[in-house]
């Protein structure tokens, strides 16, 4: 076998969202689901076949050269190494059940060969992103995702809302592309080319002050698209789309494109420790915002929105304590268990005759308990109970960090624990409001088999996840940290007592989490306000800071160019010049008489005028 | 010796600017080619008085070259002054102004 | 003797001239002009050119007179009225230009010394005339020739009647 055969991952994706494009609504309905269900099923079981190709240094394929400038050179080349090759899996694998959950999900919907192609799409895109050894490359597919998930946002776009929604986060992630260029364009200024590879190679060169700047340009560009502080306001509000979308694009696969760019550009970003304590700041900042956020949320996929955010917030800060593997494990637990989470939460709704409101639902367990087991084990994983996959990989974060020395990474930990008891509250207070109780509003359908039983593999994965990458402590292998190898990063060691400790801590907090969430919301079923709770619902007010800081402003710059320079002084001047010429035309126009004694009377004080000077000058001289 | 160049001279200039006179004064299209004649043969006078004075016979040509551009002139205007005469019904510069803007 | 025919031959022609600018009738001015170009004709012969004298007599006077004579009368032309109403801005620059060109004359007269020389006597043979006219402006008199062609051609062209309107109107 060949390694350009790699170029299959990501195309066969690709061809079938193009065919699914062009022919989907022609053909039956039955062509289009399998026809998207086989670009990515075929895609995961490639990448399962060419799973040997990641060993060592792994295996770079280059199809052609896209373009020569100069001295710029880029090339179709994706690089399937340790990187990136669980990454594929994850993301074929975890795309693959999501499409099966689709096909049920999206049943009675009419405009399937729309939604079909563009999932497709986003998938072909965002293996792109995770497979180009090249920073364009890697753009186009970070460009594409931003497009696909811009549709698949404003899939009923019927509604103005949803449409909206799908241009916020179209518009917000275009602010950090911005600064992704420019990093991108700088990296070329610098190295003289745009392979991920060679940049890695050269970025030991740089000096100390260029790779901090390359590193928070970096930053931003990857919150843009990981909705981290600043750029996060688009996440909450994309869950307008359908939930196979929020499953694929905000839990799984696009929101942690941005972790991933840092990880994949770790050998240049640990150059930099300011940069790197500003990625963990930016991480545990945005999930503690999340995380408060989450409190009092009355979406249900709102709150997972949140705590999605909040998770990727973890991720960062592993990024930041220099803990690839940390990063990478976290990545992987939580895009199996928050699709899962987020599937089931598809069912729930659908189980609540299309119930969105937390407060109305309730007593769900009773009805659904197959559901009810699947939500579950995803929400125990959330929330980090001992022993689940979710546990070991945000532990494994925490204690990262808290190997790092300085006051700053203590008090990160610090806030990233705290952080885990309000993700142990809501997670709990999510289950209890919606399983809980009594039936607060009407019952809906049961969900079709094909939306609950690929639920299952997530379910396991989610729970055994903590197998990737099993500490030491419990006679684990550290397995994802071996096979990473050099990529993984580099943490201090901690003592096994140290070990013990964080994790005493963090299953107290879990306990705690719950025994809150408990006392407040076992028997609550009507949402109490105050102006925190207010406060939080509206994320903070983020949104109302945006549009006085920003949008305001912005528009009265807009109107101001539109009335005070476009309309008075460039069509004044233009206008102006116009009435001019036409005034002056109209002056001229009565020289022309068209009479012949006028014009041999002109010809005539032209020959005087010729004929005086001419004798002027004889007499003159 | 006959007379001085410049009694020449005078006498051509004199019929010139009565011929200019004529071109500018007038409106009557035929007395305007009248007033081109007279100017063309000031110009002939002062081209055979040159002739004679440095005593080559090229000044003398030259006439004759005006002649046959001046019978040529006045074919072609003569032709227009009646064409227009027919458009028209008149032969006054000041009517036709089509060309007015 | 050549001297005094000079000055009567210029009085009569400058005044026939003024005379012929000034009538109101065309026909008594192409009668005064006429009368111009045969003093202006002996002018020439006295200046010693007899062909030139000769051609302007023939082609001028005899030729093209009589055309402007022919369409005068073809036309049917009643004396204008232009006269009456002058409109002296109109003749504002005539009269500068004239001023201007008389002045020029005598400003060229006054500084160039040797326009005050009298001409000699010269008499161009019409042998000479032919042999230079044909041998050194052979090219010019082709040109002259296709010119006088296009006229025709134009003048044909120019007065033709359109048939399919059924003639002139």
């Amino acid at each position: 076998m060949n390694e350009t055969l790699l170029f299959l991952i990501p195309l066969l994706p690709l061809v079938c969202g193009v065919l699914n494009g062009m022919f989907g609504m022609r053909a039956p309905r039955l062509f289009a689901e399998t026809l998207a269900l086989f670009g990515v099923a075929t895609a995961t079981i490639i990448t399962l076949l060419f799973w040997s190709y990641a060993d060592g240094e792994g295996s770079r394929a280059v199809l052609y050269t896209w373009a020569t400038s100069g001295d710029l050179q880029v090339d179709i080349a994706i690089l399937f190494d340790r990187l990136s090759a669980p990454m594929t899996l994850m993301v074929t694998g975890v795309s693959t059940l999501i499409h099966l959950y689709a096909v049920g999900y999206m049943a009675k919907e009419k405009d399937y060969a729309r939604f079909f192609t563009l999932l497709n799409l986003f998938v072909a895109a965002m293996l792109l992103i995770v497979l180009a050894d090249n920073l364009l490359l890697t753009f186009v597919g970070w460009e594409g995702v931003g497009f696909c998930s811009y549709g698949l946002i404003g899939y009923w776009y019927g509604k103005g809302e949803n449409a909206d929604a799908g241009r916020k986060a179209f518009l917000v992630t275009r602010v950090g592309d911005v600064f992704f260029g420019i990093a991108m364009l700088w990296l070329f200024a610098l190295t003289g080319t745009l392979s991920i590879s060679e940049i890695n190679q050269q970025a030991a060169g740089f000096a100390p002050a260029v790779a901090t700047g390359l590193t928070l340009l970096l930053l931003l560009g990857a919150s843009g698209k990981s909705a981290q502080l600043p750029l996060m306001t688009w996440l909450a509000d994309a869950m307008a789309g359908p939930t196979p979308v929020s499953a694929l694009i905000h839990a799984a696969t696009m929101v942690t494109a941005g972790v991933y760019l840092l990880c994949r550009l770790f050998p240049l970003v640990s150059l930099s420790p300011v940069g790197m304590a500003a990625i963990a700041l930016v991480g545990v900042l945005t999930a503690f915002y999340a995380a408060t956020c989450a409190l009092a949320q009355r979406e249900i996929k709102r709150v997972l929105a949140y705590s999605t955010m909040s998770q990727v917030g973890y991720m960062f800060i592993a990024v930041g304590a220099g803990s690839v593997a940390g990063a990478m494990f976290h990545l992987l637990t939580h895009a199996f268990f928050k699709a899962l989470l987020f599937m089931a939460a598809g069912c729930v709704i659908h189980l609540c005759h299309e119930e969105n409101d937390i407060f109305k639902m309730g007593g769900v367990a009773r009805r659904a308990s197959f559901v009810f087991s699947l939500f579950m084990a995803g929400a125990i994983c959330l929330a980090g109970v001992p022993m689940t996959g979710g546990f070991y990989s945000k532990d494994a974060i925490l204690l990262a960090v808290y190997a790092q020395p300085g006051l700053l990474f203590k008090s990160i930990w610090l806030l990233g624990s705290l952080n885990a008891l309000l993700t142990a509250i809501y997670t709990f207070r999510l289950l209890y409001l919606v399983f809980g109780g009594e039936a607060r509003g009407e019952a809906g359908h049961a969900p079709g088999g094909l939306m609950v039983w690929p639920l299952l593999p997530l379910a396991f994965l989610g729970l055994g996840g903590g197998i990737l990458n099993l500490p030491v402590l419990v006679g684990g292998n550290e397995w994802l940290h071996h096979f990473l190898g050099p990529l993984a990063g580099s943490v201090p060691a901690v003592s096994h007592a140290n070990e013990w400790m964080l994790w005493g801590v963090a299953t107290v907090l879990v306990a705690a989490g719950w025994f809150i969430a408990r006392h407040f919301y076992r028997n609550v079923n009507v949402p109490r306000e105050n102006v925190v709770s207010r406060f939080l619902l509206a994320g903070w007010r983020v949104d109302e800071l945006v549009e006085r800081l920003i949008l305001v402003p912005f528009r009265a710059l807009g109107r101001f160019c539109w009335l005070g320079i476009d309309l008075t002084v460039i069509d004044g001047v233009l206008e102006g010049l116009a009435n001019m010429s036409r005034q002056a035309g109209e002056k001229m126009r009565l020289a022309a008489t068209g009479r012949l004694p006028h014009y041999v009377t002109a010809f005539a004080w032209g020959l005087l005028a010729l004929l005086g000077w001419c004798l002027w000058r004889l007499v003159s001289l | 010796m006959i007379v001085p160049l410049s009694h020449l001279l005078i006498v051509a200039s004199m019929m010139f600017t009565m011929g200019l006179g004529c071109v500018l004064g007038r409106r009557n299209l035929i007395m305007i080619l009248v007033g081109v004649e007279i100017m063309l043969n000031a110009v002939g006078l002062i081209l055979v008085g040159a002739s004679a004075y440095w005593r080559e016979v090229d000044g003398q040509i030259f006439v004759i070259f005006l002649m046959a551009m001046t019978a040529a002139e006045v074919g072609i205007s003569l032709a227009l002054v009646v064409y227009l005469r027919r458009r028209k019904g008149s032969i006054d510069a000041d009517a036709f102004d089509e060309m007015s803007g | 003797m050549a001297t005094v025919l000079f000055y009567i031959l210029s009085a009569i022609a400058l005044t026939a001239t003024l005379l012929c600018v000034t009538r109101r009738n065309p026909v008594h001015a192409i009668i005064y002009l006429v009368h111009a170009f045969f003093a202006l004709a002996l002018l020439f012969y006295v200046l010693g050119a007899p062909l030139v004298a000769a051609w302007e007599v023939i082609i001028y006077a005899g030729a093209i007179m009589v055309l402007f004579m022919f369409i005068i009368m073809m036309l049917e032309l009643a004396p204008s009225q232009e006269l009456q109403g002058l409109v002296w801005s109109r003749l504002l620059p005539v009269v500068l230009l004239s001023l201007t060109v008389l002045g020029a004359t005598f400003a060229i007269i006054a500084f160039d010394p040797g326009g005050v020389d009298g001409i000699p006597v010269y008499f161009a043979t019409p042998r000479d005339f032919g042999y230079t006219l044909f041998k050194e402006y052979a090219l010019a008199v082709e040109v002259v020739s296709f010119q006088l062609l296009f006229a025709a051609v134009g003048g044909y062209y120019v007065g033709r009647t359109d048939k399919k309107k059924g003639g002139r109107k």
